[in-house]
């Protein structure tokens, strides 16, 4: 646990002196102050069906472009240390690779965490400037930080996934956003075939669809499968990058 | 302190080591010397943990190095060979960090951290960003970083790598006082190193043992010819044949002449001293010698010798 810790704030250390965190912290800033314009558009038209909080999370332009934080994040984490040759040092002291898996992708999530933070902030604003006449449902709210936190936790998983096989980041961050990618975009791409299919494809298409959650979630319906889903993937993944990083201590 | 049987590592097909068998005792300083590509990396690689072998098997201080690994780590500091360390870190910042991974904390870790950068003396660069320390810097926070946990067994892949020659003698010495608590194994390519410090070499090539010896040892046991050098005034004619025909000298070469002092080389059977008996023919002739200089083998004819014969088998 001590071991742990201490490779955790190194981890959390080296994403803040590096500009990474910031620029990645500024691109989601840009996008959800576009949501939060687009958002408040459509107030502007007059009484709508739907909430705040689904009108600044649903629109897919938002969804795709979040895809590009979970490469900026992960590519370096294991890339970087692989190339510099830094993981020979780091696994000559007695540290346990489980250790330095789990403390560079929790460092990843809580990087990941706070990038949501001007987001809610924005909620706050939008209750002050128009005192409270924005209904902001709580419901609403917590659903879409819970399923941006699930779907976070499953996406990064992946981006250690795919730095851990790599030495060279730009590789790493195009594995990531093209499986990321096309995970959320295989359930999208179900989802409008889905009239012509038949009702139990397109239930089990559903069940990891991310849309699909998404459209639950931000209308404030906690649904545990979708959390259940996403945190066995993440799980997976993580344990596929231990193996791949154990991996150098098996190969005769 | 290692114990080595039978050491074997392969990488795609290529033999990087094959079969090594040495032991080490405690409190020795062993150069581990070889031409690049000989093995030397990878072996250390396989002693420090970092990998497993192809075959054989290896203890280091007691554990094994493959099934015990945490107590190994725990028991050697490492130093691999281009000392790979976070540009983005601060030195002290650094060494903190890694001085808590190996279990150090509180004011034994402050304490450590200001014997370990004043001893490689590193103290005056310890708030600067590693990415901007010069080679030499680097290579001596890697060690730092080595020490730090006063483990019994250094490891170090070429310590010397990229110091000017100021350098290399403290790097030296750094080692020489660490000698009566810690056992050291040492690479290098750099022959006149292990003369200096070390008390064993262990001498490989293309991933097979040549030799493993104390430096004394290893160049005593040279077949090949060695040199005197003399530089006599002399008119004689026949000054090179009047040499030549003196025992145990195979052959003697005018090299340079200056002035009428004549410098010439003799190249003498192995293990033979012939300055007497080129003196006493000096004298007997009447030459005027200013220089007679016998020079010994170093380990340099040694490993050449020795790599030379290895390929001929």
């Amino acid at each position: 646990m001590r071991i742990l810790w201490i490779l955790l704030k190194k981890e959390l250390r080296a994403f803040f002196v590096s500009p990474v965190a910031y620029v990645v912290l500024a691109l989601v800033m840009v996008l959800s102050g576009y949501s939060l314009r687009a958002a408040l558009s459509i107030l502007e038209r007059g009484p709508s069906e739907g909430s705040i909080v689904q009108w600044i999370f649903q629109p897919n332009w938002f969804w795709l472009s979040y895809f590009f934080v979970f490469p900026l994040l992960t590519m370096r984490l294991f890339a970087e240390e692989k190339k510099m040759g830094t993981f020979e040092t780091l696994f000559t002291t007695p540290v346990r690779t489980w250790q330095v898996v789990l403390s560079k992708y929790l460092a990843a999530v809580l990087v990941y965490s706070v990038l949501w933070m001007p987001t809610w902030f924005n909620f706050k604003i939008v209750d002050w400037i128009t005192a409270g006449q924005v209904i902001i449902p709580p419901g609403s709210l917590t659903g879409s930080f819970l399923i941006l936190l699930a779907m976070g936790c499953f996406n990064l998983a992946v981006g250690c996934f795919a730095s851990s096989l790599t030495s060279n980041q730009i590789i790493a961050a195009v594995i990531s956003f093209t499986f990321s990618l096309l995970h959320f975009l295989g359930g999208l791409f179900i989802m409008v075939l889905g009239r012509k299919v038949s009702e139990t494809f397109v239930d089990i298409i559903n069940y990891f669809a991310s849309m699909e959650h998404i459209r639950t979630f931000t209308s404030g319906l906690i649904d545990t499968r979708p959390l259940v889903y996403y945190t066995s993937l993440a799980l997976l993944f993580l344990a596929f990058t231990h193996q791949v990083v154990e991996f150098r201590r098996w190969k005769p | 302190m290692i114990d080595v049987q039978d050491l074997t590592k392969q990488y795609a097909g290529r033999l990087a080591v094959d079969g090594l068998t040495f032991h080490i005792e405690p409190g020795q300083i062993v150069g581990f010397l070889g031409p690049n590509g000989a093995g030397k990396s990878t072996t250390m690689r396989i002693l420090s943990g970092y990998m497993p072998p192809t075959r054989g098997r290896a203890t280091v201080n007691g554990y094994d190095v493959f099934h015990q690994s945490l107590e190994v780590r725990r028991s050697i500091g490492y130093m691999p060979e281009t000392a790979p360390l976070y540009t983005e870190m601060r030195v002290k910042e650094y060494l903190r960090f890694r001085a808590e991974l190996k279990g150090l904390s509180g004011r034994a870790l402050s304490q450590r951290l200001a014997e370990v950068m004043d001893l490689c003396m590193i103290a005056d660069v310890r708030r600067r960003l590693i990415g901007h320390l010069s080679k030499g810097y680097r290579q001596r926070v890697a060690l730092a970083d080595a020490l730090l946990h006063k483990p019994p067994l250094l490891i170090l892949d070429e310590p010397t790598n990229g110091l000017d020659p100021m350098q290399i003698r403290q790097v030296r010495e750094i080692l020489l006082g660490l000698k009566p608590t810690h056992t050291i194994l040492l690479s290098t390519h750099i022959l006149q190193e292990v003369e200096a410090v070390c008390d064993r070499v262990l001498m490989i090539h293309q991933g097979r043992l040549l030799a493993h010896d104390t430096p004394e040892m290893l160049t005593r046991r040279l077949r090949a010819a060695t040199l005197v050098q003399i530089e006599v005034q002399a008119a004689d004619k026949a000054l090179l044949a009047k040499l030549e025909a003196l025992p145990n000298i195979r052959k003697a070469t005018l090299d340079h002449e200056d002035g009428g002092w004549k410098k010439i080389s003799l190249r003498v059977e192995a293990r033979q001293d012939v300055r007497e008996a080129v003196m006493e023919l000096a004298t007997a002739q009447q030459w005027k010698v200013r220089e007679i200089y016998r020079q010994m083998p170093t380990l340099e004819d040694v490993f050449v010798e020795l790599a030379a014969s290895d390929l001929a088998r």
